[in-house]
């Protein structure tokens, strides 16, 4: 019934997305912020494979982020090879090691999944930071500048990375609808629902998971060599953050609506600009007030509905029609 | 001889672990809640140990139980406050109020104290206890001493305290606790409040030899974790096993592995046991 409505308002939504760079000054600030709210969309969605369909709360998809950085940009310094080539490089090295990885933890429910997410992200950090041969150490890199090359994946406009990532976003939404509406979606709303009984009824929710992992690490990895390539600088601090990353990620889709293909788009669109006001506005106090904010917002939202922002607005709405309902 | 050197200090080191660990695990078998902010209150003790020491020259293996008396009040504040709001809640909203709370722990700290490394000086810092042919560190000695009565402090007011057999009660079994008269609310208050105070304690007992910064709560979190899963979370007698086997593997890999992959030894050994054992894990005796 809700399927002409829906897909009238998914066109909108692309319609307005893909007109946006005519309204907006290029090299402006406000499409700087637009391209980041549709980068990390896209991650958000990656999150929301294995968070929203498989209901396990990864807090280590830095790891596959941050991997993908490192890798497209170690490949193009070293070796001169163009980003797009080692944006594939990059998302192929992160879905193997989200398969490896989800090989030891796909039995793990709840707080222990949680938990070995957090510490394999909090691995690979420490990890980055401490072999400097190979990734230069805490200080960072910066990708090698150059004056605007469409092989380099760089260009002197703003405009190119905002299609940029508004293409990630289609594809990663693409794929979550794709996956969602598929058998492999059904597995895992079963697995999510009951595991035992799904294994009972025939699901192999070993394959299942891994399958769900190995796509998100992916595309998350495929968000890295993005982010690289939008900021020209990083350090493993950033781009393997346990806050500013996988947190954020997860954040935004809980705020949005955590497994449905709307709620990280939503939940971006809120959280970025939120947080680039709270930073532009933080900025003369010094570091941390900005992330201070952020956690205290965190703690009131789970204080006033432990089930997120989303189930707060399903409350709001029933109160709202339920005065003649 | 190299090979006992490092087992000894992985064991010294351990002991110390074994200290910061309980206190996660104690939080996780009484109330059963796993506290993603438990390095923070590590950072908490590190600091108050240092200002303790700054302030009156009072030497961190005594401001230690300064650090403990402020996390343990700290403690039962957010028991109180925050963690009994969720604990009918689903998971996702537990570990998002306790990554909430780390957020806002290590950005206050970093406001409140800035970014600098701190560090003490104390009149033992480069001594060492010459064993046979072995070194000690006495550093590492003391903080072993401290943290070891600490750890039987603990399991004294446990086992034969009224208050500590009415935390063991609530962990067990909660209604029949309460059916007993045993205010359970009050008990989660006083679990939380032992458990992040006994890890801001080994937070004291490290400043001799590690310096004090807002991120170092980050760094211990991956070896709480592993150390209290390896000893099955929940279980006081697992976390001090898991906290010395934590420093003895770390200690012996130092040996064989470059600086990089010794934190990857350990999370393999993490996964390794989270994947073999995941019903041991959840096995929850309290003491």
């Amino acid at each position: 019934m809700t399927v002409g409505r829906n897909a009238a308002a998914w066109t909108a939504l692309a319609v307005v997305a893909l007109a946006m760079p005519w309204f907006l000054e290029d090299q402006g600030y406000p499409i700087r912020v637009l391209t980041l709210v549709l980068l990390f969309a896209a991650m958000a969605q990656a999150w929301n494979i294995v968070g929203g369909l498989a209901n396990q709360i990864s807090l280590g998809h830095a790891a596959f982020f941050g991997l993908g950085a490192y890798t497209s940009t170690l490949l193009l310094m070293r070796y001169g090879l163009s980003p797009w080539l080692g944006m594939l490089a990059a998302m192929a090295l992160a879905a193997v090691v989200g398969g490896l990885l989800s090989l030891p933890t796909m039995r793990l429910r709840g707080h222990y999944f949680a938990l070995a997410t957090l510490a394999f992200g909090e691995v690979m950090r420490a990890i980055a930071n401490t072999w400097a041969s190979v990734t230069g150490g805490p200080v960072g890199i910066s990708v090698p500048y150059s004056e605007g090359s469409f092989v380099l994946m760089q260009f002197s406009s703003s405009i190119p990375y905002y299609y940029l990532m508004l293409a990630a976003l289609a594809v990663a939404t693409v794929i979550f609808a794709a996956i969602s509406r598929s058998k492999l979606g059904y597995r895992l709303r079963a697995v999510k629902a009951n595991p035992q009984a799904a294994e009972v009824i025939g699901v192999d929710t070993v394959r299942t998971r891994i399958v769900a992992s190995v796509i998100s690490a992916g595309l998350m990895g495929g968000c890295g060599t993005l982010y690289a390539q939008f900021m020209f600088f990083f350090d493993p601090d950033t781009v393997f953050s346990l806050v500013g990353i996988s947190v954020r990620v997860a954040l935004i889709c809980i705020i949005g609506g955590v497994g449905t293909a709307g709620g990280p788009i939503a939940g971006a669109l809120i959280m970025i600009p939120l947080e680039e006001f709270f930073n532009s506005w933080l900025s003369g106090e010094g570091a941390g007030y900005s992330q201070l904010g952020y956690g205290l917002i965190l703690i009131l939202i789970i204080l006033a509905e432990p089930r997120g922002l989303a189930a707060l607005w399903a409350r709001a709405r029933r109160l709202a029609g339920g005065r003649h309902g | 001889m190299q090979f006992i050197q490092a087992l000894v200090d992985g064991i010294l080191l351990g002991g110390v672990y074994a200290v910061i660990s309980i206190g996660l695990t104690l939080v996780f078998g009484v109330i059963s809640i796993v506290n993603f902010a438990q390095g923070e209150f590590l950072m908490v003790g590190m600091f108050v140990a240092y200002f303790a020491w700054q302030s009156f020259g009072l030497d961190p293996l005594l401001g230690s139980l300064l650090s403990f008396a402020v996390a343990f009040a700290l403690g039962v504040l957010v028991q109180k406050f925050l963690i009994s709001r969720v604990l009918q809640a689903p998971p996702v909203a537990q570990i998002f109020l306790t990554v909430g709370l780390l957020i806002v722990m290590e950005n206050l700290a970093l406001i409140l104290f800035g970014s600098q490394f701190r560090s003490v000086q104390t009149a033992y810092q480069m001594t060492a206890f010459r064993v046979g042919p072995l070194l000690l560190s006495a550093p590492y000695v003391f903080a072993f001493l401290v943290a070891a009565a600490a750890g039987m402090g603990l399991w004294w007011v446990l086992k034969k305290t009224w208050w500590g057999r009415a935390v063991r009660a609530t962990a067990q079994d909660p209604m029949a606790a309460r059916l007993a008269g045993i205010p359970t609310e009050r008990m989660h208050q006083i679990a939380f409040g032992l458990g992040v105070g006994m890890t801001a304690l080994g937070g004291g007992i490290i400043l001799p030899y590690l310096t004090a910064s807002t991120t170092v709560g980050a760094q211990f979190s991956v070896l709480m974790f592993t150390a209290v899963v390896l000893g099955g979370l929940g279980s006081v007698l697992g976390a001090v096993v898991g906290g010395i086997a934590v420093g003895v593997i770390q200690s012996l890999s130092a040996l064989v592995l470059p600086i990089q992959l010794q934190n990857l030894a350990l999370f393999a050994v993490f996964i390794a046991v989270l994947a073999m054992r995941p019903e041991g894990l959840l096995k929850r005796v309290s003491a």
